[in-house]
């Protein structure tokens, strides 16, 4: 009798409960009901795909990778599948074909009445380097290879320089393009057979943007190599 | 008494019988040879004669038995007053449960947005934010650079077409570059 009161008790009080915690039923409650669909990339990776739609995926949906078919498996709301079915066919496209130009200038302070008057060609690169007190510039060769997402890149110039690097996604949401391992190495010694490496790097260019890309020990140095580079597709 | 004869006869492991247990409290042979049969023979086999409380075993029988009356008396009333019969609990458990329950609703009525506000922040973005009509975001020209010493300054470009200068500061780098 006494376990029959107890079971009553525990009864309505549960009911009571779930009752006061229960949240109002919304009038679009349809709507959340979680649809699962499957994306199979042709051209690029499902892991890649799955950190592109990381942010489009509401709280509730989740992303599964299966490597083995290099496919999605994606669970959200109806609408939101729509949105991130669009943002995966776009970002399934075959590799696009991408162009970066490469030019080298040495930039140098020197007093100003032994500067010398800057060449035509680099008077756009010399104006945005004044402001950094350089005067006196040098061209030390310049370079442009084409490719595809993905492809490798060697600029060689005559000066000795040699930059390597790999052709990245082209990023709509930037509209950048990545350059991945830009290594810049110098061709060095008597003979200059020896390849000196100088630095490596990983670049976001915006699409048409010319970058001057400068590197020198300190900011007080007299000297500095400007890498200027424009990504184009 | 029985005799050692009939005693070792009569005798089994874990035993009860009266006359075989008075023997063994006078024989101390019989002890010996019991033991080595069961063991618990020794302890069966203390306390002496039969015991007999104080006034008789009825007078014993009933005290013990007033003794149960009282205890169960003290339970009834205990039980009386301590806890309520089970109409009176399921009020009081209503009532806890409608302060409870109206509570609950006025909190959740008070609240200016939805009660999960987590789900609302991470919703309304990935409803928004379509691949079409996301706007352009910006990133760091030097996404990764060789050496983690060098400093890295970007200087902002006066507009889209304008040309962006990007300084590192390496002092691995050769001084003759």
């Amino acid at each position: 009798m006494t376990l029959k009161r107890t079971s009553v008790i525990a009864i309505v009080l549960l009911l009571a409960a779930a009752s006061g915690f229960a949240e109002p039923a919304p009038a679009g409650d349809a709507g959340k009901a979680l649809s699962v669909r499957s994306f199979q990339f042709k051209y690029k990776d499902a892991d890649k795909a799955a950190a592109m739609i990381k942010a489009l995926v509401s709280p509730d949906g989740s992303i599964s990778i299966q490597p083995s078919t290099n496919s999605l498996v994606v669970t959200d709301r109806a609408e939101n599948l729509k949105n991130i079915a669009v943002a995966l066919t776009k970002f399934d496209a075959p590799a696009r074909a991408l162009k970066l130009s490469v030019r080298l200038v040495g930039a140098a302070r020197v007093e100003p009445q032994k500067a010398t008057p800057v060449s035509d060609d680099l008077k756009d690169v010399a104006l945005k380097l004044s402001m950094l007190r350089f005067n006196a510039f040098e061209d030390l060769g310049s370079s442009a290879v084409d490719g595809k997402e993905g492809d490798p890149g060697i600029v060689e110039l005559a000066s000795g320089y040699r930059a390597d690097f790999r052709f990245g996604e082209y990023d709509p949401a930037s509209d950048s393009i990545k350059i991945n391992d830009f290594k810049l190495a110098r061709l060095q010694g008597p003979k200059k057979d020896q390849l000196t490496p100088l630095l490596k790097t990983s670049l976001n260019l915006k699409v048409g943007q010319t970058v001057i890309l400068g590197a020198s020990k300190v900011p007080q140095s007299e000297r500095a190599l400007m890498i200027v580079v424009v990504a184009r597709r | 008494m029985i005799s050692c004869q009939n005693f070792r006869t009569m005798l089994a492991p874990g035993t009860d019988d009266p006359s075989l247990l008075r023997h063994l409290r006078t024989c101390e042979a019989c002890l010996d040879y019991a033991i080595g049969i069961d063991a618990d023979l020794l302890f069966r086999s203390l306390g002496g004669e039969e015991l007999v409380p104080p006034g008789g075993v009825d007078a014993f029988a009933a005290d013990v038995m007033q003794q149960v009356r009282v205890r169960q008396a003290e339970g009834q009333v205990v039980a009386h007053h301590g806890a309520p019969g089970w109409p009176r609990r399921l009020a009081i458990a209503a009532v806890v449960a409608a302060g409870f329950s109206t509570s609950t609703l006025v909190y959740l009525n008070r609240q200016p947005t939805v009660s999960n506000p987590l789900s609302a922040i991470a919703v309304r973005p990935a409803a928004q934010v379509s691949f079409e009509n996301a706007k352009l975001t910006t990133k760091p020209v030097v996404e990764s650079y060789s050496s983690d010493n060098a400093t890295i300054v970007e200087m902002a470009a006066e507009g889209p077409n304008d040309a962006k200068v990007v300084m590192i500061f390496d002092e691995k780098l050769p001084a003759d570059l």
